[in-house]
């Protein structure tokens, strides 16, 4: 049987700088939600997961990547409770403690964004979405779609970089995604 | 009582802007290039010459966000002690979505010492709390409205758009700045002068799906299709869109027989005013505009 870790809580509030008390539960964010159809679990049960101290199901959820931080929710919320700040404090959480991200191609997509801007301090749309494809596998998924953004001469086809990237690499030190 | 009928006048802003010093973004420079290129020639239209900010880096955006707190701080705090170093005052930030991390960041840096540490450590530099961060349209909002009152010379009559603000234009409030309904009535009333006839909706701040158009399709494709059919159904023959993002996914997502074209403000002012260049764009939209144009006689 899993056991619940009453030290989670405090820890999720610790990162997100959120407390995750005063939730009742009244359901407006997972209502208002625009990705809620795709998550396993709703945003309110996430917090009442996080109250019972439910690290392991919190952490492996699909929700806390399907989240994409609108911001409809907690601009519902009758009690201000920042739920994407919270979400972004679970996947960081997540993955330090290296739990297999409940959404890989999501994770895959930061992961890529984030390498290009490390590269050059900036994102080059073209590599970024080859690079993505490369990383979950789905080479013809949207091709259509790629084709129409070239077509239209919506997609850069050179690079633009940063001149002092020895500054943005010191920065690429917080993302350990670099080597994943 | 004809009087109280009459509402007071907005206070016209008197503020001159002789240079602005904006943001670009990654999708200004790629995918959103005709956003660019308007919102410069608007920036003309006022009197003002754009100026970008010298090696400016990525905002972070959702990606950096949503896997470390410090580093989506340090991405965007580096173009912040950028814009200080460079001695702009005000920054004006063109992507709703970099606005908001921009602005994240910035009051970050201001009240959390510890973070400003850790940003010295990277880059050797701290931010000592001196730039404005501005959303682009405050180039409009500011500037007197009498300007654009006799630049508008080809009244965009017969165009019924939408306003879709999308997530972030407004949102957050405590983060934008902005004091929502007045802002969001000043815009509509601005689009107003403009020659269309505006649809009321409920869909103006539904998410488009961002970056899950990328990673889950579908999702996004029937976010789309929800947001394009209240359009729709609220008498609107096109949207008007104000994220680099929001106006790709909404024309590229969601299925046919919803598709209405999606321009950006600034598209439409120049088509209002006829700046030059106005016309070449068009041809940058996903879904071809040039039949609603020409059926209208705007061109």
């Amino acid at each position: 049987m899993k056991k619940n870790d009453n030290g989670f809580l405090d820890q999720v509030e610790d990162k997100c700088g959120h407390l995750l008390g005063g939730c009742f539960h009244c359901m407006a964010c997972s209502s208002g939600c625009p990705a809620v159809e795709i998550m396993d679990y709703y945003p309110n049960q996430i917090i009442r997961m996080i109250q019972f101290g439910m690290r392991e199901e919190v952490l492996k959820s699909k929700t806390i990547w399907v989240c994409v931080g609108c911001y409809a929710c907690v601009a519902q919320c009758p009690n201000r409770i920042h739920i994407p700040h919270m979400m972004d404090a679970l996947r960081e959480i997540a993955l330090e403690e290296g739990v297999e991200p409940g959404e890989p191609d999501i994770w895959a997509f930061h992961r890529e964004f984030l390498k290009q801007v490390d590269k050059r301090g900036r994102v080059y749309e073209l590599e970024f979405m080859m690079r993505y494809k490369l990383a979950t596998g789905s080479y013809f998924n949207d091709v259509g779609a790629g084709l129409k953004m070239i077509k239209h001469g919506r997609l850069d086809l050179l690079p633009t970089k940063v001149k002092k990237l020895k500054e943005i690499r010191a920065m690429g030190d917080y993302f350990d995604g670099r080597n994943r | 009582m004809e009087e109280i009928d009459k509402l007071p006048e907005y206070p016209q802003a008197t503020k001159e802007h002789s240079r602005i010093y904006y943001y670009p973004g990654c999708s200004l420079m790629s995918s959103a290039k005709e956003l660019g290129e308007s919102l410069f020639a608007i920036a003309k239209l006022v009197g003002s010459w754009v100026e970008e900010l010298k090696d400016w880096n990525c905002c972070g955006s959702s990606p950096a966000h949503s896997v470390n707190q410090d580093y989506a701080l340090l991405l965007a705090g580096r173009n912040i002690v950028l814009a200080e170093r460079q001695g702009i005052d005000e920054l004006y930030v063109t992507c709703p979505s970099c606005y908001v991390r921009l602005r994240t960041a910035e009051n970050t840096l201001r009240h959390a010492p510890v973070k400003n540490d850790i940003l010295e450590e990277a880059i050797g530099k701290r931010y000592d709390g001196t730039v404005r961060l501005k959303f682009f349209l405050e180039v409009l909002t500011d500037s007197r409205k009498d300007i654009f009152k006799d630049a508008v010379v080809n009244p965009l009559k017969g165009l019924k758009p939408v306003l879709y603000f999308g997530c972030l234009l407004t949102r957050p409030e405590w983060i934008t700045g902005f004091d929502v309904l007045p802002y969001e009535a000043e815009l509509r009333s601005f689009v107003d002068s403009l020659g269309v006839e505006t649809k009321r909706w409920g869909y103006a701040k539904q998410c488009c799906g961002a970056h899950l158009a990328v990673t889950k399709p579908e999702l996004a494709d029937s976010q789309v299709d929800k947001i394009r059919d209240q359009a729709k159904r609220s008498g609107a023959n096109c949207i008007i869109s104000f994220c680099p993002l929001c106006q790709v996914n909404l024309e590229l997502r969601g299925s046919k027989e919803t598709r209405l074209p999606v321009f950006y403000i600034s598209e439409l002012i120049g088509l209002a005013c006829k700046l030059k260049n106005a016309d070449k764009w068009l041809k940058k939209h996903l879904v071809d505009p040039m039949e609603l144009l020409e059926e209208n006689k705007l061109l």
